[in-house]
């Protein structure tokens, strides 16, 4: 409770001195900015603190980590924010986070190397600071988006010269949009069933630059890093890349990570947020199942049926037998069947994930940070956020900061919401009886089921609380009830100078046009005065984070004499941290390195067991992994059994083998 | 006087020099392999041979430092190389595969050899751009000559990898036990293996029948437990194949082994992705390989999306006919005849960079076949995984046709974990690659397919097909694009996924008014696709064995330039009075 209180102590410090120190414009630091901080950091603490590049983006952009480390040999925590360049605040978390680390909570957080960098898409985060204010997480590499004869030919431009890139809105036959009745700024899409005619055709503001008819169809930049590494990259996107890592700054990660195989786990400050809503749990990753049929063709090579499903181990052994290569993998007969990547987390990683988004949903309701707000964005594909999952293998999770909050409507009864439904275990929703269960089911619009099926479904395990909650989420409205986009009306709530209001404007090749609409970066940055606190509320959850780590111990160590100067040796290699080592995903993806385990010791020889004893995963919360050896060594002499990895803290246990001194 | 023997002097070193210049055309054999270094210098010795004909540059260093070499043919008193369609062709991606440098190697020397000599060849080299890179995996190429290894060893880019996931990398590499150079099989005695001797032939090893008594138990290639794991050979240097490591599709390693951390991971397969998008005037892309005998196409993988019918027309139709220039060769597709693959070479040139792309396999074991007319193999030696040349045949074709070079007989050695075993097999450079006398018409025959592709790489003609008169003071200009080649100017997927910009037709001129403008779609009756905007400028592909039509209506008089601009065609230029 010490530590809450202190915390909570530092952010009212925090907050005090933004109130004394009234914010300006310029809350976030610019990329220059963020850079010079990180040298001062670097000559403060030096012996600590290092800042080294990553990258150069496009732009010519420094792409810098800030590495935090008391002990050479440490397992790391990687951590990296606004990777996909639109989130200002989350650069502002990730030097705070760094000022955290070397302040109050050097202790024994500093167990482990930090790596931080603090602007992953230097080129997308510098577009914040431009003028005029425009909207977009792209670096600056040229790309001919319209595929003319020119690159980045046709962007936005401010017309009204209010510094803002916003919408303009045009009458025309064709429109799609009408605003909303009563209201000044919000616009809507016209329903046709409901007897509405679109009016309005909407642009973004700007003119035709190379005369092809088009309004800013190639404006300048470039790909999106964040949405650039090799894991779900969506191919054939304009924003995306010309590939996965075909960008210097995605690359630069990818690299920088494959050269620091210590980094155990790894966090990012960005606009998602895979604690609030845990990405579903594995259901058909073909990668995940262990029987395959085989395609035609090969199966008829190999002289089996192609009409029935083996075992991979059995295939393995099939496959060696037909091609007679003995080093055949199993990995290279998945390959030949085509098997798909995962794209959901591993069913065995998905407890502890679910079990860390509660403590997370916890820690936000005892800070009272759990107001309703708009959900954090989707996971796109090619982002950092599962790529390090999926691929790196380590424990990744993603926090964002800031929503839009959304106002809280009236309860008319106790309102059993998703998040309710979650946490009730099966036996708890059926106990809420069928009058309860009925007129949820009524509220819930569904037709169709009643009471007695869905608790039969939940009976018969067809069903699951679980189950219940995403279904309740996948309906969640995106509309209002007038049709306006739920997360429009939330802001327009919220703030309604998020909004320019429609002003008239003669437009070159448009016409009569209005300009108006919702200003550049209004869903990602709160009012400035409350950046600081919103940061310092939320950051200490990184500390229950990193205390949740694998962390390893070797225990019940028994020594037994066998004969004069030969010992029979056993240990447990336990895990007494929360989370498992490595991911379950990882082990598939034989990454990161195992767990060795070896024994030292002068003159002593190996009679059985080997001289190093990999481990490609241990379970948390008391995982163990018997270590056995038979070991020849003169009586008294002293042993040491080291558990070693990179991502490690490393272990090692001295026994002396003493006759009658076992243990 | 003093003066007149200075210049004579001049002369005459002049003249002894002529010849030498003439001579200087190389002249090479294939009928042996080259070497690490002999790539290098032979590559230099063209180059200095054709200073006018080609250029030499490096891409990049290999993992361990060697150069990555280009081989660029171009005549640039007939234009740039970037304004003719490019052939690109690479080898030995897989650093075993080496013939594959040899068939390049030829494509190279055949062009600059045959150029003064044979006018298709002229023409060919005087309308297009060669880009050769003769050795992709320079490393283990160079290694599969000066270091013990056997035809299937030294596959991958030396970038290291815990392939056993042990924690140790690299530890566990083969040994030439017997320190005869080379990497062969080791045998062991043993009542209760699966092997027996062939009685016909005790250098055959077969497996036994069902209650048969074994003889042998096979221990794989050579080498020694490293690391006391109680596995032999499991993880030698690296692990990263190229042609698994591009950026198209690429999977980690648990869907594709050898894939690498992500993709251009290695130093070759970035090198040569970021020199393939400076040359958008490639229209054809040859990755070289053994072996099988097939030329190759993709899809490799079921994610590798849609191939348009008119792009699969396109491969058919070159496909087929190299089938034809190559007897015995079968055109074949990746994923439906062989197996799925992911992150290869000729999938991202085709699917990402928008260039048609296909594979070559060298050498078949079809060519070590030892029969008689319409004799059929013998049922009793059954055929290999992947030949169809059973050993016995094969040993027969290794005493009488190759003299006994082509295997090493059994012999007992000591191993230091097995005890008594015995060394022997199919030596280095056979199996896989042909022997030297064999060498030289596999690659001549494959160069001819691939200069039969070059030629057929776009060959656009603009020609004006008529004016009219619309009156007041108004035009109706129509102009006809022709390609002769069985490759259009964009491939069908390229259009469908805007991989590459589209030739630009254009219309312009001084006191003249461009009001509209289009691409015909019918002549007769006279249907055009108006643009709306920019008249002047038209977006379109000339298609394989195909034309387009496009028709402007100008107001004005004097000159119009018309001008047709593309990336994987020559561009035309057409001046209209009227």
């Amino acid at each position: 409770m010490l530590r809450i209180s202190k915390t909570e102590g530092a952010a009212l410090l925090i907050l005090l001195i933004a109130i004394v120190q009234p914010c300006l414009a310029g809350v976030y630091k610019t990329p220059g900015e963020v850079s010079k901080e990180l040298k001062t950091v670097a000559v403060k603490y030096s012996g600590t603190a290092v800042v080294k590049k990553i990258a150069v983006s496009p732009g010519k952009r420094l792409l810098e980590v800030l590495e935090l480390v008391t002990k050479r040999g440490n397992p790391a925590i990687f951590l990296i924010a606004n990777m996909e360049g639109d989130n200002p605040i989350a650069t502002s978390a990730a030097l705070e986070l760094a000022d955290r680390l070397l302040g109050e909570w050097k202790g024994d957080l500093m167990k482990y190397s930090w790596y931080i960098v603090p602007i992953g898409n230097p080129d997308g985060y510098a577009r914040y600071f431009s003028k005029p204010l425009y909207e977009s997480g792209l670096n600056n590499r040229p790309v001919n988006a319209d595929m003319d004869d020119r690159a980045d030919e046709d962007g936005p431009e401010d017309l009204n010269g209010d510094g803002l890139i916003t919408m303009m809105r045009q009458k025309h036959p064709e429109g799609k949009w009408i605003a909303v009745k009563g209201n000044t700024v919000l616009m809507k899409k016209a329903d046709r069933a409901k007897g509405e005619t679109g009016i309005y055709r909407l642009f973004s503001e700007g003119i035709d630059n190379d005369g092809d008819g088009k309004i800013n169809e190639d404006g300048p930049g470039g790909y999106n890093p964040g949405h650039n590494f090799p894991h779900r990259f969506k191919y054939y996107s304009k924003t995306t890349g010309t590939w996965p890592a075909s960008e210097r700054e995605t690359t630069g990660v990818l690299k920088y990570m494959f050269d620091h195989p210590e980094i155990v786990m790894a966090l990012s400050f960005s606009r998602l947020n895979t604690l609030q809503a845990v990405p579903p749990s594995d259901k058909k990753a073909e990668s995940g199942k262990d029987k395959y049929k085989v395609p035609a063709g090969i199966a008829r090579k190999m002289g089996i049926d192609p009409n029935r499903e083996f075992h991979l181990d059995e295939l393995v052994e099939l496959a060696r037998e037909a091609t007679g290569f003995r080093e055949l993998t199993a990995e290279m007969v998945l390959q030949f069947l085509g098997v798909a990547a995962a794209v959901n987390p591993d069913k065995k990683d998905s407890p502890y994930w679910e079990e860390l988004a509660k403590k997370y949903k916890n820690f936000l309701k005892e800070n009272k940070l759990d107001g309703k707000r708009l959900d954090a964005k989707k996971i796109p594909g090619g982002s950092f956020e599962e790529w390090a999952y999926y691929q790196y293998g380590v424990w990744t999770f993603a926090l964002d900061f800031w929503t839009v909050p959304v106002k809280e409507e009236k309860k008319e009864d106790d309102g059993l919401t998703a998040e309710k439904i979650e946490q009730m275990t099966n036996e708890e929703f059926i106990a809420l009886g069928r009058d309860k269960i009925d007129a949820f089911i009524q509220k819930s619009g569904r037709k169709g089921f009643n009471a007695d099926m869905i608790i039969g479904a939940l009976k018969g395990g067809m069903l699951s609380t679980k189950k219940i909650a995403e279904m309740m989420r996948k309906m969640e409205k995106t509309k209002t009830a007038e049709g306006v986009d739920v997360s429009d009306k939330a802001l327009y709530e919220f703030n309604k100078d998020a909004f320019v209001p429609w002003k008239r404007y003669k437009h070159p090749t448009l016409g009569e046009v209005e300009i108006g609409g919702i200003k550049p970066y209004a869903f990602v940055t709160p009012p400035s005065g409350e950046i600081n606190e919103i940061i310092s509320q939320r950051i200490p959850f990184i500390c229950d984070m990193a205390r949740m780590l694998p962390s390893f111990e070797i225990n019940n160590v028994t020594l037994k004499r066998v004969s004069s100067d030969v010992w029979r040796v056993k240990a447990w290699i336990v895990n007494n941290g929360f989370l498992p080592y490595p991911t379950h995903q990882g082990k598939r993806n034989r990454r990161p390195a195992p767990l060795v385990v070896s024994v030292a010791g002068k003159d002593i020889k190996i009679l059985e067991g080997k001289k190093r004893i990999p481990i490609d995963l241990l379970d948390g919360s008391g995982g163990y992994k018997e270590v056995e050896w038979l070991i020849s060594v003169e009586d008294g002499s002293s042993l040491d059994i080291l558990l070693t990895a990179p991502a490690v803290h490393n272990v090692r246990k001295s026994v002396v083998l003493k006759t009658g001194g076992a243990r | 006087m003093k003066k007149y023997s200075i210049i004579l002097i001049i002369l005459f070193l002049f003249a002894c020099l002529l010849p030498i210049a003439e001579a200087g055309k190389v002249k090479l054999s294939f009928d042996h392999y080259y070497n690490g270094k002999d790539v290098v210098t032979t590559i230099k010795k063209l180059n200095r041979a054709y200073p006018h004909l080609t250029s030499l540059k490096s891409l990049g260093k290999s993992e361990e430092g060697r150069d990555i070499w280009l081989l660029t043919i171009n005549n640039p008193k007939t234009g740039r190389d970037t304004d003719k369609p490019g052939i690109y062709a690479d080898g030995a991606i897989h650093g075993n595969e080496i013939q594959a440098t040899e068939c390049v190697l030829y494509l190279a020397y055949y062009l600059l050899d045959k150029y003064n000599e044979l006018p298709m060849i002229k023409k060919l080299v005087d309308t297009r751009a060669f880009y050769i890179v003769p050795v992709v995996n320079m490393d283990n190429r160079a290694r599969f000559f000066t270091d013990p290894g056997g035809y299937n060893i030294g596959r991958t880019a030396r970038v290291p990898y815990d392939d056993d996931h042990d924690g140790l990398i690299d530890e566990d590499d083969f040994e030439d036990i017997d320190g005869d150079g080379e990497i062969l099989q080791m045998r062991i005695k043993d009542p209760s293996g699966q092997w027996k001797t062939d009685p016909n032939d005790p250098r055959v090893m077969v497996r036994i029948k069902p209650g048969e008594k074994g003889e042998w138990r096979m221990l794989g290639s050579e080498g020694i437990d490293n690391d006391g794991d109680g596995r032999i050979n499991e993880d030698g240097p690296g692990y990263l194949d190229m042609n698994r490591n591009y950026g198209y599709r690429w999977m980690p390693r648990y869907i594709q082994s050898g894939s690498g951390d992500y993709p251009n991971a290695a130093k070759a397969t970035k090198a040569i992705t970021d020199f393939l998008v400076t040359k958008k005037n490639i229209a054809f892309v040859f990755n070289m390989h053994n072996t099988g005998g097939m030329i190759l196409r993709g899809p490799g993988n079921n994610l590798a999306g849609f191939y348009p019918p008119r792009d699969v027309k396109v491969y058919d139709f070159l496909g087929k006919e190299g089938e034809k220039i190559i007897p015995g060769y079968r055109y074949l597709i990746v994923k439906e005849d062989l197996y799925t693959t992911y992150g290869d070479f000729d999938e991202f040139s085709y699917a990402s960079l928008g260039i048609y792309s296909m594979v070559g396999e060298l050498f078949m074991s079809e060519k070590e076949q030892y029969r008689g007319p319409n004799e059929k193999p013998e049922s009793s030696a059954p055929a290999g995984w992947w030949g169809k040349t059973s050993d016995a045949e094969k040993q027969k074709f290794n005493d009488n046709v190759n003299q006994g070079a082509m295997f090493r007989n059994w012999k007992k050695v000591r191993h230091p974990q097995f005890g008594e075993i015995e060394i022997g097999g199919w030596r280095k450079f056979t199996t896989r690659m042909p022997p030297g006398f064999l060498l030289h018409e596999e690659v001549h025959r494959f160069s001819s397919f691939i200069i039969f592709v070059a030629r057929h790489t776009p060959e656009v003609r603009l020609e004006l097909t008529g004016i009219k008169d619309l009156g007041n003071g108004m035009k109706k200009i129509r102009i006809r694009l022709t390609n002769s080649s069985a490759i259009g100017t964009l491939t069908y997927r390229s259009i469908a996924k805007n991989l590459t910009r589209k030739d630009i037709v254009t219309i312009g001129g001084s006191g003249l008014k461009v009001l509209s403008g289009g691409i015909v779609r019918d002549i007769h009756f006279d249907r055009v696709d108006y643009v709306e905007h920019r008249p002047n400028m038209i977006f379109t592909a000339v298609p394989e064995f195909g034309k387009v039509d496009i028709q402007w209506i100008v107001k004005g008089s004097g000159k119009a330039k018309i001008n047709f601009n593309s990336l994987k065609a020559t561009d035309r230029e057409l001046i209209v009075s009227f």
